[in-house]
């Protein structure tokens, strides 16, 4: 009957301890005579703006004079978080440093804290790095005292993410504007943007064929852009024969011949420079469709002749100078 | 063979027109006109005020060519035997019969030349439609032949009194109505008048080399040079497009000044018309030493080939000349080639 009795009385006193120490460890101690200790604070420098994630970084340099020493277990544990009311304060430790300087009549302790904020919310909150409690002992005697360190003030600031927030809901007085300076990056993209704007365009103007800019979708242009379209072989050349005959009557309003070149430069200046290279087309086109012995050397396949003799006209078109000396070079290779 | 009689042949045509050139000074266009003409065995028909030197023209290119050259008036108490035959009374007192115009010079006669022949009278003209279709004509129950006439024509076109239009079917049958007109150059205008070699027409036909060409081989060569150029598709589709522009120029946009489009044209080109175009193209290819025609051989001779062969409403008759060479421009403006 012994054997019960006993192993009872050890589990009820298992329990009691297990309820009662707690509240042991809640116990008000007595403040430290302030005469002993001394604490200076190292705080963040601003006290406003940190989102979740965000880290503080404090540091306390406690100076504690005999006959009292710090307990070293009283201090703060990585991943403590403070409470309020049962709810948790959203505030972390998330690293502790101390270091210790003893002297004959005193101790130093620098106390370096990390804390992580874990708290967010839609609009500005205060926070608080809660002033930690530390406990002394009285060297030589029983007596522990506590020590609570000046908590430290702050604001956290809600982090938005796209789609979460409805500004009419959540526009705020209260809540700070949370921009970053982005006018280099304006400005960079402004260039970049005339920059592309002003290729895109160079490019339609070259490669275009609409008549929504000017001196764009002309004869020659039209004709340019269906010649690489045709099939390389004799239908196709004619074809492009075609293509370019109708351009110049186009420009020039009615049929134009071998031997009204020179009139038909002389009604439009702006193809004057390419006047050789006309009488060249008419040779290529009477060689094709008319005399086949007709002479002609043009120096490159015909086809690739037409398609830079159209080139070349299309310059004119567009008030350009061709140039015909480095597509003559280009041809004689 | 050929190519060696062609070129022979060219620069014997081009000797020719040098020479006709050192005697009618100013005319090289009617003078290359002709010079076609000639190798396209084609009858043609001058316009002209008078004086302007159309027959010394034809005497120089006679002189040049060799054979007979022949001349009459017309005028309109002409009769049709007047061209064959002349009778009077000898010195015997009798009656006797000469050969006219058409027959005096035989088979020899290369050029025949009609002068105002709108003065003559109808029957004069069937007449001669005839021998300038059949180059036949039959007489003194004998059929007689010019294998190698070509007749020229000359019409006034200032005078219309006493004058006989000649119908459209007729001027079909002229291959070219060549405009002869004074030079506009001053310095030859001075010559014409100053310079006396001109004043003495015989004497000035002279100076032309006689027989360049050989008048009797001209048919036979004439034949040789429309065998061996040759006319492309591209070519004859343009020269179709051509004809069906004369035919209906609203169709391709072409427009003359104050002139109802609608209206103008009665009748285009004749198919005979386009042949013959085609043939004085061949020739003037040929000229350029080209062996295949291209579109500026047909704009070359297009206008004096077609123009007299267009029939306008009676309205624009009186403009006809100026009507046809701005509604011809148009046509080659409007078709394009290829």
């Amino acid at each position: 009957m012994k054997a019960p009795k006993l192993l009872f009385t050890c589990l009820l006193m298992a329990a009691l301890s297990a309820t009662t120490l707690p509240a042991m460890a809640d116990v008000t101690l007595p403040s430290v005579d302030s005469k002993y200790v001394s604490v200076q604070e190292i705080n963040p420098t601003r006290d406003a703006g940190y989102v979740v994630g965000d880290k503080l970084e404090r540091t306390i340099i406690l100076t504690v004079k005999k006959p009292y020493e710090l307990i070293q277990e009283s201090l703060p544990i990585v991943g403590y978080e403070h409470r309020y009311r049962g709810q948790v304060s959203g505030i972390e430790l998330a690293d502790i440093q101390v270091a210790e300087e003893s002297f004959s009549d005193r101790s130093v302790h620098t106390i370096h804290l990390v804390y992580q904020v874990f708290k967010s919310g839609r609009v500005a909150k205060p926070a608080i790095l809660r002033g930690e409690v530390v406990k002394l002992r009285h060297l030589g005697k029983t007596e522990v005292c506590e020590l609570r360190i000046p908590s430290f003030n702050f604001r956290t600031s809600p982090l938005s993410v796209y789609g979460e927030v409805n500004l009419k809901n959540e526009m705020s007085p209260l809540i700070p504007p949370f921009k970053l300076d982005t006018r280099n990056e304006q400005q960079v993209f402004k260039v970049a943007a005339g920059f592309l704007s002003l290729s895109l365009l160079g490019l339609l103007y070259i490669l275009g064929a609409r008549t929504w800019l000017p001196r764009m979708g002309g004869a020659f242009a039209k004709a340019y852009r269906k010649l690489g379209k045709l099939p390389d072989n004799e239908a196709g050349l004619q074809q492009a024969i075609h293509l370019v005959h109708n351009a110049i009557q186009q420009v020039a309003g009615h049929s134009v011949f071998a031997n009204s070149v020179a009139q038909f430069v002389q009604e439009k200046p702006a193809y004057l420079a390419a006047q050789p290279e006309i009488e060249r087309f008419f040779q290529l086109s009477r060689q094709v469709f008319f005399d086949a012995k007709t002479p002609l050397a043009l120096g490159m396949p015909a086809k690739q002749w037409l398609r830079t003799f159209c080139r070349h006209m299309r310059d004119c078109e567009r008030g350009l100078t061709p140039d015909l000396e480095r597509a003559s070079k280009s041809g004689v290779k | 063979m050929h190519d060696h009689q062609l070129a022979d042949w060219r620069a014997q045509a081009l000797k020719l027109e040098s020479e006709v050139n050192k005697v009618v000074v100013g005319q090289e266009n009617p003078v290359r006109l002709i010079t076609i003409a000639v190798f396209a065995r084609g009858h043609v028909l001058l316009e002209g005020d008078v004086g302007v030197g159309k027959t010394t023209l034809l005497r120089a290119f006679t002189r040049g060519i060799g054979g007979g050259y022949q001349r009459i008036e017309g005028t309109i108490d002409l009769m049709p035997n007047d061209l064959v035959y002349h009778t009077y009374l000898g010195e015997d007192g009798k009656p006797h019969v000469s050969p006219g115009p058409l027959l005096m010079s035989g088979q020899d006669l290369s050029i025949f030349f009609f002068n105002e022949i709108n003065r003559a009278r109808p029957q004069v003209h069937s007449l001669m439609l005839r021998v300038m279709a059949e180059r036949t004509l039959t007489a003194f129950n004998k059929e007689h032949y010019f294998p190698h006439m070509l007749v020229f024509a000359d019409r006034n076109q200032v005078e219309k009194e006493e004058t006989f239009d000649i119908p459209s079917a007729a001027r079909d049958r002229f291959m070219m109505e060549i405009p002869i007109v004074v030079p506009p150059a001053h310095d030859i205008m001075e010559s014409l008048i100053f310079d006396t070699r001109f004043h003495d027409v015989d004497q000035l036909i002279t100076n032309v080399e006689a027989d360049v060409l050989k008048f009797d081989q001209l048919n036979s060569f004439a034949k040789v040079i429309q065998e061996n150029i040759s006319a492309s598709p591209a070519l004859r589709q343009y020269a179709l497009n051509l004809w069906l522009a004369t035919k209906d120029p609203t169709a391709y946009g072409v427009k003359v000044s104050n002139v109802d489009m609608k209206r103008l044209v009665l009748s285009g080109a004749s198919p005979r018309g386009m042949g013959m175009l085609l043939r004085a193209a061949r020739v003037n290819a040929w000229l350029h030493e080209r062996d295949a025609v291209v579109p500026e051989d047909i704009h070359a001779v297009l206008h004096e080939t077609i123009a007299h062969r267009l029939v306008f409403s009676p309205v624009y008759e009186m403009r006809r000349t100026e009507i046809a060479r701005e509604m011809l421009s148009g046509i080659v403006n409007a078709v394009a080639a290829p």
